[in-house]
């Protein structure tokens, strides 16, 4: 396991915005029976989602969020230094989608930008990236941008995948700030790779004649990454905070909301009370990797006062990869969610 | 445990009515026996026997008989 410290770099800020369009899984009762529907809605925790329109993209989402973002902590788009866009839905098979939002947020020519495909995991290993590179190099404030528009390529007759998705994008803003740091774990087993998976659309199906329509769509094995996540993330956890002699003093436990069903057994696996567990899953859906930005924001975008928490950030998934982050964080960091049905209209914008 | 108790346990598990499970019922006769089914029985034996069984040994379950086997 892949562990450490990261001196002298703080989270400043954490925005989120969602599609205006709102699904509620009711609505396919007709598709799948009541009596599955409601199933899956007690397991999976899943009432409503956030869907994009057919014309939003994933970085549409963050665009608007890290727009507020920088309004709201006063940064110049010049005093940027580098961009990390985190995303399995970019916008173009080429270029990376980093380099069109540094171009909508008229970033300077000296600033880093790229693409980073990861998604559940998506969240803290982008913490660890930016944050490496403020505290290991001579950069003072990165932008973190993660998002995804999961419902994009997903068979709606396929009840696995079909209700579960929503759509969102986070913009986290990192600076150098002495005396402050952030503890990180991070794992992958790539022999799971075929656990989450959308098998067409690039390289690898380019000379095979033979690809199907649902090739393009995702296919998900649910019994093998909840095995997955029961088994290697509570270990993960529990080495990485005897590791760093990280107490029960945790304010709170903020998980990539995979379903309800896995929070509540993790947690229980884990000794941690639920009070401890936010969720945003039931009215926002499984948001892949800006899920826990997400459920930050959810919690506590409306707090003005500045008291600190001690977080323990983990996601799991895709991959297979996850890790985890621990940070003290000002309540006062996360924006109210942003609700836009904006979207990037090419060279004319 | 006896088995009636196991018996119970999966009745609950998957929202069966109370005393209505036989030991000889195949899997794949019963309704409720479905995807998320097997994820429950997977959370089941974690969480109560402490044994964490993969998706492939549930596919190799054919009666109930074979999982209460399992529960101990």
């Amino acid at each position: 396991m892949a562990t450490g410290v990261l001196n002298n770099v703080e989270i400043k800020g954490i925005a989120c915005a969602v599609p205006d369009h709102i699904v509620s899984n009711d609505e396919y009762n007709e598709v799948f029976g009541t009596e599955s529907v409601e199933k899956f809605i007690k397991m999976t925790g899943v009432k409503t989602r956030h869907v994009a329109l057919e014309q939003q993209c994933a970085s549409d989402l963050c665009y608007v969020a890290a727009k507020k973002l920088l309004e709201k902590l006063n940064w110049e788009p010049n005093s940027i230094d580098a961009l990390i866009f985190i995303t399995q839905t970019p916008d173009y098979a080429v270029p990376a989608t980093a380099c069109v939002l540094h171009h909508r947020l008229g970033l300077s020519d000296g600033c880093i930008a790229f693409d980073v495909n990861l998604g559940c995991s998506a969240y803290v290993y982008g913490i660890w990236l930016a944050a490496t590179m403020i505290s290991t190099q001579d950069l003072n404030r990165v932008l973190l941008l993660v998002g995804d528009t999961s419902n994009f390529g997903i068979n709606q007759n396929d009840s696995s995948t079909a209700m579960i998705f929503g759509d969102g994008g986070a913009a986290t803003a990192l600076e150098k700030t002495k005396g402050k740091d952030i503890k990180y774990f991070l794992n992958t087993k790539g022999s799971g790779f075929k656990n989450i998976i959308v098998p067409a659309g690039h390289a690898r199906s380019r000379s095979n004649m033979e690809t199907s329509a649902s090739d393009y769509e995702l296919s998900m094995n649910g019994a093998e990454i909840f095995t997955f996540t029961i088994s290697d993330v509570p270990k993960a956890i529990n080495a990485f905070m005897s590791q760093y002699n990280i107490n029960n003093d945790v304010d709170m436990y903020v998980f990539h909301q995979a379903n309800l069903f896995i929070l509540k057994h993790l947690s229980k696996k884990l000794g941690i009370p639920m009070e401890k567990v936010p969720i945003s899953i039931d009215r926002y859906g499984n948001t892949s990797g800006e899920s826990i930005p997400l459920t930050l924001v959810d919690a506590l975008g409306n707090e003005q006062s500045n008291e600190t928490l001690k977080l323990l950030l983990c996601g799991f998934g895709v991959g297979l990869s996850w890790g985890g982050i621990y940070l003290e964080l000002d309540k006062s960091v996360c924006l109210p969610m942003i609700y836009t049905n904006d979207y990037f209209g090419g060279d004319n914008d | 445990m006896t088995i009636k108790k196991k018996l119970n346990q999966l009745e609950e598990l998957l929202d069966i009515d109370k005393d209505t499970l036989d030991e000889n019922a195949e899997l794949n006769q019963i309704n409720e026996w479905d995807s998320m089914a097997v994820i429950s029985i997977i959370a089941m034996f974690d969480d109560s026997f402490g044994k964490v069984i993969t998706p492939e040994e549930v596919k190799g379950f054919r009666t109930i008989k074979d999982i209460i086997d399992e529960m101990e």
